[in-house]
Order: C-alpha cells, then structure tokens, then sequence
C-alpha cells in the first residue's frame, strides 16, 4: 500500500464514526439545540417574539420570576409533586414487585395481577386525567364508597377545594406512575441469585433481614437510577394537571410546568415564560448530571 | 460437632419424579464424607435436604442425635459452601465472614475477633475489606468458608464448592479444604460429580445413581471393589473397561480372542463358577493394560488390539484402542465420553510407549486385576 493509500483509509476510518452519528446530530441540533438556544435568547430580550426588534433586558425577566409569589409556590407544588410522586412510585412499585416475584402467590393469579397492576401505565395521560376527574368528582364513585364506609361525611371537591387539589393530583399521578418501578424492579428482583437468599436463611435471616440485607442492596442501582429518571420526568407533567385542576384553584396546583404555559399563553410573557423554562431546564440540567454522573460511577 | 443420620429418606417432586429413593446414610462425627455421581443422580438434592433447603417427601434426618426432618435451616446446626459461593456483592469480606453473627445480634467486638480468627487461619486479613468481585476465584472460595466457618457449625454441607475454579487452582484448594476439614474436625459432606475429588478428599465416597445409592466406602476399597458395573465405571479415571464374553472352563471367550484365567480367580469370587458356559461382563482398568513390547507388559498374556487414538500427556499415554469385544454400558454417560466413537477400549500406557496410531498391537493385560459383573443385574460376582 502507497503511502497516499495509506492516509486516505486512516482518515476514511477517522470520519466513518462521525459520518454514522451525522443524521442523530443534525436532528438533536435543529430539533433540541436550536429551541433551546433560541429560548434562553428569549429570556434576555424585552417582548421576543411579539416584536421584530426586541431589546436587551438584562436579567429584568428572571428578577420578575424572582419576585413574583405564584412562582415560589409553583417551586414548592413541583417539589411536593414530585417528591411525593417518587416516593410513593418507588414504595408501591417495590411493594407490587415483590409480591409478584413471590413464590407464596398462585402462578396463574400473579401473571392476572401482573396484568392488572402494569395497566395504568398503557393509559396516555389526557386518559388518567379524564379517569381522575369523573372518579373524585363531588359525585364520583371515590366520595360515594367513603361516604359508605363512614370514612367522609361529605361530598368532598378533591380537585376544586385548595385544601385537597394538590394532594388529588399527585394521587393521580402517584397511579399512573408506579408501574415503571415495578416492571423495572420486577426484572431486578428476578436477576438477584436464589443462592444469596437460601445461604441467609442458612445464616437465620428473617424475611425482614432478607429485604433490608439483600433485596434492597441488591436492587440500589436499579432504584437510584429509575428514581433520578422519575424525578426528572416528574418535574416536568404538564397534561394531567392542566387537564385535571389547570393549575388551580386559587393556584393550589399550579407547577411550573403551568406556570410557565400561562405566562406563555394566557399572559402572552414570552420573555418571562422563556426565563421560567430556563430555570425549568437548569433545574433538570442539574439533575440529570447528577444522574449521568452516577452511571458514569457504577 | 455431630453425626449426621440418613434413614429412608426420599424425595419425589410434584411430577411423581423420584430425585431420592431411600437414602440410608450414617455420617460418622468428624467424617469427611463425598458424595458423588453424575449429574441428575440426585447427590445436590440429599445434600440441600440435610441443609433444609429442600423439604423431605419422607424419611428421618438426624443430626447430632435431633431430628431435624422438619427444622427450618437456620435450626439445624450446619452450614453450607454454595457452588457459586453466595457472597453478597455489596459487603465487603469482613461483613460477608460476620453475616451470620451479625442477624444473630452479636456485639461488634465479638464479630471482629472471630471474624480475625478466621482470616488468620484462611490467609485472608488482607482482604477484609475488599469485595468480592475484587478477589480472585481461589479467594471467593476461601471467603466462602469463612462464612460456614464463623459459625462453628456441628457439620458443613458442601455442594461443588471447586467447579468454579480452574484445573490448576482445583487441586491445590482440594488440599487445602482437606486439610482444614482435618485441623476443624467438623463432619462434612461434600458433593462432587468430578470422581478425582472424591477419591483424593474423602474419609469415604457414597456414589449415587438415579437417587439410589450404589455404595458407600473408602475410596482404596471403591476402586478396588465396586459393587456393580455403574460403581465400577464411575470410578477411575479413564473409566473401567466393560465388555461381554462367554466363560468356558478357564477361559474368556471374546470375538476372535480368548482370555485365561488362573484358579485363583475362581477361588477369589467362588460366585464366578456358576457362570460357566454363560456370558459374564469382565472389567479392567486402563493402568491394568499395558503395551506388550515394554518391559512391564511381557509377563502378561496378551491381546490383538488396535491402536485408534493416543493422547499424550507427558507423564503417561492415553491409548484409544479397538478390540473384537462387545463393549457394556457401565450407566455412566461420562464414562461413555471416555471412548468416543471409533473406540471400545482406553489404556494408560508409559511416557516410553513407541505405539502409533493405526497400528495394530499385542495388548498385555494383568488377568488378576480383571472385574466380573453379572450380565442382567451389572452387579458384582
């Protein structure tokens, strides 16, 4: 081989790789990129997009989020949310998964079971939103069986009273969600060796001991990285509370993902809605280092 | 420290499938007992039925004079090395070796003095606070012990605990799980289905077949004196040679050969002159061949064979050769690998051996180390 043949294979091998990743980059750089380049330039700019020629507005839009009291406790409803949210996805799916890896239950009533506890997850969200509102409606069949077993004594307005709204969506939003955690934590459950459990009961482990010394270590790296996931994805729904209370009342379930639609749509602040994305995106930026930083860790 | 009683125990699975027909197994206290047979045999079955991971369909287990048939595990005072050693890949070596004291709620300077203990007897205080996935497979075993160990349990139940490791680390552990069994002196079972660790480790070797036990002895006595043709075939490596003849008179009547026997075969198994004129099975182990043209063949009788295969391993030959005698299947599907398909007959040759393959020889064979097997039962005359 000349040498000129030589250094064109090299570099047609140097190139090859970039050439494969062009069609995914080009797509990711007009479709996620470039949006998102174009709001952060929003946030800087007075009245963007309304007008041709928008001026720079310095920091005035994020000051205004800054100050503005709706947005502190869209911050705080997006936090118990999502934290609840997580919580509890992660409890019942654990719960669930369990029982469905257990050997105690009946074949054929586990994979009944394993069907019916995965079902809420085929359902889009505008659905589980639609379910919730006719389920907790004031005449719905949840105030109706409560009222029967003595547990309420009057017709409570789950969605449209701010005492309960936010409490009722994360309700939702918990059953819509946990059955990720299960499946995830079902395979976990399923790969941990059935040695590890019958050298404990060896030892004289207890059930309890069994969960808390070998299910769980066993299954941290499947919980830390679905939960980060979770977190992150939860942060950001928007349908099913804006189809469910849209935001309100009185603001009790207004998230940021809402708050951020409203200042974009209702008050046509496309500058302040671009600032309160960016502070969206960096609050999930944050978070998804930390995710990547612990994948890159294991 | 304890005995460990097998009296009629059986095990038959949902499928009406018999795993383990009868067992009747005394494990004297401080024995070191194998056991041993193919796969399927059912020997990890009676072995997870002793640690109370399999329940027993019927039967009584004793152990240290309690009957422990329906004890949970942790009741029955024994402790067990998994073939794939169970360590938990999130604690370190020290939490693995304390587990067991640490469920039991014993104080933290306890666990580490006798955590320390241990480590100083299996060379392993070094690698207290590694993982596992940190140490190497001889290592892991090691840990493995220690866990049983840290018990001081009345006997150690074993269940392949070297399959995992290379030929070379194999041999040394076998001498190193013998000789702790020695310096502890706790009873153990061991299950193997590699009849080399069987013969080297164990007091005595109970050798099991479709979950029937087929014998239970000393390893010398084994070799020398299997009770039936599976027994005979299973142990020695290469397997016993096996093949059908007819006895007239004093002689051995094979395809196109004759073999003679001395009276004092005759008077070795009284049981053969019976047979007279009707076939019998006869055996002989590889060593018991020789090559005809070397100095320690010449004494013996001998027999054309030809020579179809030579593995050469430097201390000895593998010879794979072809006689006009119908083989007999021993029952042992691993002994069946031994011949391979154009083969009937394997013999252990010396390093000096000049045989070539292909060529056609005089096999000399020591007639006073030939086995006799009835041809219905397999069973030994």
């Amino acid at each position: 081989m000349t040498r000129q043949k030589r250094s064109r294979h090299r570099l047609k091998r140097a190139v090859a790789p970039y050439l494969y990743l062009s069609p995914s980059l080009v797509i990711i750089g007009l479709l996620m990129l470039l949006p998102m380049v174009t709001v952060i330039g929003y946030s800087f700019q007075n009245s963007a997009v309304l007008r041709r020629d928008p001026s720079f507005a310095g920091l005035k839009h994020y000051q205004a989020i800054f100050a503005d009291p709706v947005f502190w406790a869209s911050l705080w409803h997006t936090l118990y949310f999502t934290c609840m949210s997580v919580v509890f996805h992660m409890t019942i799916g654990m719960v669930f998964a369990l029982m469905l890896n257990s050997d105690r239950i009946n074949p054929t009533l586990r994979n009944i079971l394993r069907v019916l506890y995965i079902l809420p997850w085929l359902f889009t969200a505008v659905i589980i939103a639609v379910i919730w509102r006719l389920l907790l409606e004031p005449n719905g069949v949840v105030n109706s069986v409560l009222m029967q077993m003595g547990i309420i004594g009057y017709k409570v307005e789950w969605f449209s009273s701010p005492e309960t709204a936010l409490h009722a969506v994360t309700f939702a939003n918990i059953w819509a969600g946990y059955p990720l955690f299960m499946v995830s934590l079902l395979a976990g459950l399923q790969g941990i060796p059935k040695d590890f459990y019958e050298a404990a009961d060896i030892d004289g482990a207890k059930a309890y001991q069994k969960l808390i010394f070998i299910t769980i270590p066993q299954l941290m790296p499947i919980i830390i990285s679905i939960s980060l996931l979770d977190f992150i994805w939860t942060m950001q729904v928007f349908p099913l509370i804006w189809i469910t209370t849209g935001g309100g009342p009185i603001y009790s379930t207004e998230v940021l993902s809402t708050y951020t639609y409203k200042l974009a749509f209702s008050s046509y602040n496309l500058s302040q809605a671009a600032a309160s994305a960016v502070i969206i995106l960096l609050i999930s930026l944050g978070l998804t280092l930390f995710y990547i930083r612990y994948q890159k860790a294991r | 420290m304890a005995e460990v009683i097998l009296e009629n125990i059986c095990k038959t699975y949902g499928n009406n499938f018999h795993a383990i027909d009868q067992l009747n197994l005394a494990v004297e206290d401080g024995e070191f007992l194998i056991l041993v047979g193919p796969s399927g045999c059912g020997k990890s079955t009676a072995l997870r039925m002793i640690a109370g991971l399999e329940d027993i369909t019927s039967g009584r287990l004793r152990i240290g004079g309690v009957d422990v048939g329906d004890m949970p595990p942790k009741d029955r005072d024994i402790a067990m090395v998994f073939q794939s050693y169970a360590l938990y890949p999130h604690m370190t070596v020290f939490e693995n070796i304390a587990f067991s004291m640490r469920l039991a709620g014993k104080p933290k300077a306890e666990r580490k003095k006798r955590v320390d203990e241990i480590a100083k007897t299996l060379q392993l205080t070094s690698l207290l606070d590694s993982k596992p996935a940190n140490l190497s497979g001889g290592q892991r075993q090691r840990v493995a012990m220690g866990r049983a160990m840290v018990r001081e349990p009345a006997a150690f139940l074993m269940d392949e605990p070297l399959s995992n490791l290379d030929a070379k680390l194999r041999v040394q552990m076998r001498a190193e799980i013998t000789s702790l069994q020695k310096q502890l002196g706790v009873t153990t079972i061991y299950v193997t289905h590699d009849q080399t660790e069987a013969m080297t480790m164990g007091d005595r070797v109970a050798v099991l077949k479709g979950g029937v036990l087929q014998q239970v002895d000393t390893p010398k006595r084994l070799y020398e004196s299997p009770v039936n043709a599976f027994v005979a075939g299973f142990i020695g490596s290469p397997s016993m040679n096996l093949f059908e003849a007819t006895l007239t008179g004093e002689e051995l009547m094979c395809g196109t050969f004759t073999v003679r026997l001395q009276d004092a075969a005759f008077v070795r198994r009284p049981g053969l002159r019976p047979y007279a004129g009707r076939k019998v099975v006869f055996g002989i182990r590889p060593e018991d061949l020789y090559d005809s043209s070397l100095e320690s063949g010449r004494k013996y009788q001998t027999i054309p064979a030809k020579v179809t295969s030579i593995e050469e391993l430097g201390s000895e030959h593998i010879v794979h050769l072809n006689i006009d005698a119908v083989r007999v299947d021993s029952g042992d599907p691993d002994a069946a690998q031994d011949f391979g398909m154009t083969s009937n007959a394997v013999a252990k040759f010396e390093p000096v051996s000049t045989v070539r393959s292909g060529s056609e020889i005089r096999l000399a064979l020591d007639d006073t180390k030939l086995h006799f097997f009835d041809p219905e039962t397999h069973l030994a005359i």
